[in-house]
Parts: C-alpha cells; sequence; structure tokens
C-alpha cells in the first residue's frame, strides 16, 4: 500500500508518461456507476436501469439510477452535476440534448470520470463512447420493413418525431425518406408529413387524428417514439381508421400488445432494451477495467449473456445493433 | 401601505430562513457531498435562470395577474442569441438587442392583458405556444452550439477565486433592484395597490394599464437575461430550451409569499423561496432521490404557498375574533 505521497509522485510520473488513466484505474471490480436516462418512470428506461443493475450485480459494480421525471435538459444537466460531486467511475446517460450536456460531461471527464452514452447520444468530447442501440441505417430499415409488413402494396407514409431536435429521430426520417426514394424495396412508399410529438401521450394522439384527416389516402404512421408509435395506434382504433391506417415504429411489446392481437395492427419493432442496459453497463465495467478501448476503431468486447461481440466504430460509437420484429405471432413471447 | 400600519415581523421569511436551513441540515444527513462550499455556491447556479425568471413573475403576479409563457420567452432569446453569435456580433451588441426582444414578447403579452383586459392565464397560455413555435422555427432543426467564449462568460464563468458562480452575482444584482423596484419606488406601490384593488388603483389616478405593460415587459426582458445565463451554462440554442420548468418559477414565487391574487408578498420572500426549493433539490439530487419524489415535493409546496394567505387569515381570526371587527384596515 502506498501512501498519499509517494502515490501522488506515482500519479504525477504516469501523467507524463501518459499512462495515468490506465493505472488510475487499475482495479477491475467494485465500481460506483451512476446512470441517468431521459427522464424516469418510463417502462423503457427503468427497464435499461435493471439491465445495467443486472451486469453490476455480476461485475461488483454499484449502479445508481436517477434523474428527473420529465424529459427537461437543465434538470438533466443538475442530476449529472450532482453525479460529478458524488465523484463516481463513471456516468451513463441517455442525453436529451447532446450539445447542452457537454459542459458538465467535458468536466466529469476532465476528472477522470467514464461517461458513456446510450439510447440517444451526447456529443463526441463529451463522452468516451456510445452504445448505440441500433445504426440509424438499421432503424430506419426496421421501420419500414415493419411497414411492408402493414402495407405490403405501400402508399402514402407519414412520419411522428419528438421534436425538430431530436437527433436519433430526426435521422429515422431523413433515411427512411432518402430510402423510399432510392432502395427499390422501399420505393412503394411515398411520405407525405413529418409531425412533432414531444414523446408526450395526448399530443401524440391527437397529431395521429390530425395526420389521417390531413391525408386521406394515408396508409402508414410511422414514428421512432416509443410514446408515439402506441398513441397513433390507439388513435385509429379510435378515429375508424383500422384495416386503412396503420401505425407502426418503436413501441415495447406491452404497449401494443393489444392492437397486435385484436389485428389493428400487424407489426412494430424494437429491441431488447434490459439488454441493452445490460451491455452498456459491461462495456463501460470492461472500459474502467482497461479490457475494452472503444476509442480505437476495431476494438472488440463479447458480451457473453447477449450473445454477441461488438465492434467500436468510427468517434466510440459501439451498435448493439439487435432489431426485433413484433406480429400477432411472436409479440407473446416478451414480457416487458 | 397605510401610513399608520404597524411595523411587523417578517414572520413568512424568518419561516423560510429556518425552513433553508433546515433543509440544509437534513440535506448533509442524506449526502456525504452535500456539505462543501464548492459544491453549494455552485448548485445555487441550477435555479438561476428560473430566479431570473420568479424575479420578473414576481412583479406580475404583484397585481394579480400571471406569466407562464416566460419559458418560451427564454426560448426566443437562446435562438435570437444564436443568430447574433452566427453572425459574428460580440455580446455587447447581441445582449441588449436580445433583451429587447424579450422584452417586446413581455409588451405583447402585457397589452393583451391590459388593454384588452384578457385573462391573463388564458393569454400567457397562448403565447407560451406561440412564442416556444416562434423558437422552432427560427432555431431550425438542429439548434446552435457554436457560442464563442463571451457568449457563455456569464452562465460558466466562476469569480471570487473560482468560487462564486457569475451568475449569482448577477441574480444578486437582479434581486436587489427589484426589491429596490418593488418595496421603495411609487411604480411598486402601483403595482400593489392594483393588486388590492384595482378601481380604487384607478380612481385614485394609478395608469394601471401602463403599470402592468410595464411589468409584462421587465418579466419578458428577465428571461432575455435569463436566456444569456442559459447560454453560457448549457452552451446550446434550441426550440425547446426551458420547455417545462415554468412549475418550478411559479412555485417560488407563491412560496415566497406572493399573493396569487395580488396585493401582497416580497422579494425577499421570493429569494429566499428560491434558495430554499434550491437546497431542497441539491439534496434530494445529491441523495440521487428520484423526479417524481422531487415534482411531488415541488407541488405539494406550492399548493402550501397557495394555502398560506388562507390559513394565515384563520389563524388571525382564531386569535383575536373580536378585533377582526375593525373594518377598513
Amino acid at each position: 500500500m502506498l501512501n498519499r505521497r509517494e502515490f501522488g509522485m506515482l500519479g504525477a510520473g504516469l501523467a507524463m508518461s501518459g499512462l495515468a488513466p490506465r493505472l488510475a484505474m487499475a482495479k477491475d471490480s467494485g465500481f460506483k456507476i451512476m446512470m441517468t436516462p431521459k427522464w424516469t418512470g418510463f417502462p423503457y428506461f427503468e427497464l435499461t436501469g435493471d439491465g445495467a443493475k443486472a451486469a453490476a450485480k455480476e461485475l461488483g459494480d454499484t449502479v445508481i439510477y436517477a434523474g428527473a421525471d420529465h424529459a427537461e435538459v437543465s434538470l438533466q444537466v443538475e442530476t449529472l452535476q450532482n453525479f460529478v460531486t458524488q465523484k463516481p467511475d463513471a456516468i451513463i446517460l441517455a442525453a436529451i440534448d447532446l450539445n447542452a450536456v457537454a459542459p458538465v460531461l467535458v468536466d466529469a471527464r476532465k476528472k477522470g470520470i467514464v461517461v458513456a452514452t446510450y439510447d440517444a447520444d451526447a456529443a463526441v468530447p463529451a463522452r468516451d463512447f456510445f452504445c448505440n442501440q441500433l445504426s440509424y441505417e438499421q432503424a430506419a430499415k426496421l421501420m419500414l420493413d415493419c411497414a411492408l409488413i402493414d402495407v405490403p402494396e405501400g402508399g402514402e407514409i407519414a412520419f411522428i418525431a419528438a421534436s425538430p431536435t431530436s437527433p436519433n429521430h430526426m435521422a429515422h426520417i431523413k433515411i427512411m425518406t432518402e430510402l423510399s426514394q432510392s432502395d427499390a424495396k422501399y420505393k412503394v412508399f411515398k411520405p407525405v408529413d413529418t409531425q412533432f410529438a414531444a414523446d408526450d401521450d395526448a399530443k401524440s394522439y391527437d397529431v395521429a387524428v390530425n395526420l389521417m384527416q390531413a391525408h386521406p389516402n394515408l396508409k402508414v404512421i410511422i414514428s421512432s417514439s416509443a410514446v408515439s408509435a402506441p398513441a397513433a395506434a390507439r388513435a385509429i382504433e379510435a378515429s375508424g381508421h383500422v384495416g386503412k391506417v396503420y401505425a407502426t415504429g418503436f413501441a415495447l411489446p406491452s404497449a401494443i400488445k393489444r392492437y397486435l392481437e385484436n389485428g389493428s395492427q400487424k407489426a412494430f419493432g424494437f429491441w431488447d432494451p434490459f439488454e441493452l442496459g445490460y451491455v452498456v453497463a459491461y462495456e463501460t465495467h470492461m472500459k474502467l477495467a482497461g479490457k475494452f478501448d472503444p476509442s480505437k476503431v476495431g476494438a472488440t468486447i463479447e458480451v457473453p449473456k447477449a450473445n454477441a461481440t461488438f465492434t467500436a466504430g468510427k468517434d466510440g460509437e459501439v451498435v448493439y445493433g439487435k432489431p426485433l420484429i413484433f406480429t400477432k405471432e411472436t409479440v407473446g413471447k416478451y414480457n416487458f | 401601505m397605510a401610513s399608520r400600519a404597524k411595523r411587523q415581523w417578517p414572520f413568512w421569511e424568518i419561516a423560510l430562513v429556518v425552513a433553508i436551513f433546515a433543509a440544509g441540515a437534513w440535506s448533509s444527513t442524506l449526502s456525504p457531498y452535500y456539505l462543501s462550499v464548492d459544491q453549494l455556491f455552485s448548485s445555487t447556479r441550477a435555479f438561476i435562470i428560473p430566479g431570473l425568471l420568479a424575479l420578473g413573475l414576481a412583479v406580475v403576479v404583484s397585481f394579480g395577474e400571471i406569466d407562464i409563457s416566460l419559458t418560451s420567452t427564454l426560448a426566443v432569446g437562446t435562438v435570437a442569441l444564436s443568430k447574433f453569435s452566427a453572425a459574428g456580433a460580440p455580446l455587447y451588441v447581441a445582449a441588449p438587442i436580445v433583451v429587447l426582444i424579450c422584452g417586446a414578447c413581455g409588451v405583447f403579452n402585457g397589452v393583451l392583458v391590459a388593454k384588452w383586459r384578457l385573462p391573463s392565464l388564458a393569454v400567457t397560455l397562448g403565447t407560451m405556444g406561440a412564442f416556444r413555435g416562434l423558437a422552432f422555427i427560427v432555431g431550425s432543426e438542429v439548434g446552435y452550439t457554436d457560442f464563442n467564449d463571451a457568449y457563455s462568460w456569464l452562465g460558466s464563468e466562476y469569480l471570487f477565486g473560482g468560487v462564486v458562480p457569475a451568475s449569482l452575482v448577477l441574480f444578486a444584482i437582479a434581486a436587489i433592484a427589484v426589491w429596490f423596484l418593488m418595496h421603495r419606488t411609487v411604480y411598486g406601490r402601483r403595482c400593489f395597490s392594483i393588486g388590492l384593488n384595482p378601481d380604487a388603483a384607478w380612481f385614485a389616478g394609478v395608469g394601471v394599464i401602463g403599470v402592468k405593460i410595464a411589468a409584462y415587459a421587465l418579466a419578458g426582458a428577465f428571461a432575455g437575461l435569463a436566456a444569456i445565463v442559459w447560454i453560457g451554462q448549457y452552451g446550446s440554442a434550441r426550440g425547446d430550451n426551458a420547455d417545462g420548468s415554468i412549475l418550478f418559477v411559479v412555485t417560488a414565487v407563491v412560496l415566497g409569499g406572493m399573493d396569487i391574487n395580488g396585493g401582497r408578498g416580497t422579494i425577499s420572500g421570493v429569494a429566499l423561496a428560491l434558495f430554499l426549493l434550491g437546497t431542497i433539490r441539491n439534496g434530494l439530487g445529491l441523495a440521487n432521490i428520484g423526479g417524481p419524489t422531487q415534482t411531488v415535493v415541488l407541488g405539494l409546496l406550492l399548493v402550501g404557498g397557495v394555502l398560506r394567505p388562507a390559513f394565515a387569515a384563520a389563524l388571525a381570526r382564531l386569535r383575536r375574533p373580536v378585533e377582526s371587527a375593525d373594518v377598513g384596515a
């Protein structure tokens, strides 16, 4: 055991030789990891928290999961500030605004805290890596594939995003629009409208009703929001458009099971949020233990529980990439 | 107001101070990280932006009106700042113009409320949506983050040996200025007199419309100031800036002892309420107590603040059942 002064000198020496970050984290268990979602209380994010806690339990770490109950970036920054004060080994977050969280995260990284994002990324210099559930292209194709199950002959489609500033939603819509123009498989679709519903259930319902009124030939309403897609399904049923218009996009199976089973809807896409949370916590642990360096393109990490090996891409993006499609036949298998 | 009014103990302010210390003591038992000078000072940054909005709102509430569009006005301010930054304008040019733009948003509210006599809750609910939409349109889809260092100084700099946030100093100056305006000038008296009885104030020669429009303009201008702090603190101008934080602002004003029906209240109470709310949030946050609990606490404090005048009146009646007959106090 080194005393403080020796340790300090050792630290200074190592800092000069550029090895400090690795040796300062030379332990390989018992890390304190703090995690905040976009907002708490939503089953999707709670499941990612449960997954992270499960990984922590196996690896001997502790995960503390906390955050505000609505998606407001100044509250998220406050949460992150409180995290930094508590000197954790790592912070995991789903960013509400990729830039607004950057100053506090950059500060955290300066203090030697590893920062990982999942679900929605922060600015690249503000975090060590981004565990992306699906690449934007994968997500866009998954949603269009679901739309093809709904309406194989195609037709008019409309999008509901959270807001014009939500990076992943807007990227998905851009790629889906491009695919509908360039990819033979998806050329049957014609995007006609994009509306915003702030991940809000009531607003999504109203927006869906408005879309159906504004576009009489509308065939599919697509949303990357797990709040908006089920709300659109409800609106279709309530407004008597069953069989004429379909809703699809990302949704928790529990939220759309009813519509798949009663036949008013045919397919929704998602991924396993529990496993996503598990994987990001696992990767964070391995980064802390010095066994995974996501800053190196091509670095790999094997996650036995997820039965997969993930590879770091450009800018520290590690794609989880295991899409799921729920249909009437398969939805019963999932319990989230 | 009356000259024969006895000097009264500021019971509510004293209660707030006691509550702040109690909350601080409680917080220090919740989290070992709570009690440190750096932590305490930097935690104040979390409520300076809603605090500036609350100071402006307090002036509006003093005559019994409300403005819930202030968080949207702030977003108009941040995206306007982003346009100036993108055009390469220095901050000393951009800041006054942004404050004026936000002040103009306030004037718009004020004209609708004072001149056209529309209910302020309905008006500002409408402009809350309208200003937010405007911010989204002007701010475009991606938002803007490329601010130069001068723009971020106010919101990110620490003074006095790197301990006291510059924005806290700004807040202190603003709070003292508003306190002076409301409690030491004729304008402040007029505001409270309108709140007590608008007709009486009008008959006494108070330009009710002008006073109200000026207050809304001031509240808007403070939202502009808050926008400048926002840019420094978060470095991100987007249409959704500060969306959803109006509950905190209204809670601070009401908990601070401003009567929501107008006519009564103090700015020192509002400032103390901000510190109390900030202390509670800081303590709960450091103890990693989740958002739903915090929102419940915030909501309960708001209800408590609204009920306070009724409680005080009931208590007073209980205490002196005979004297309560004196009319015209």
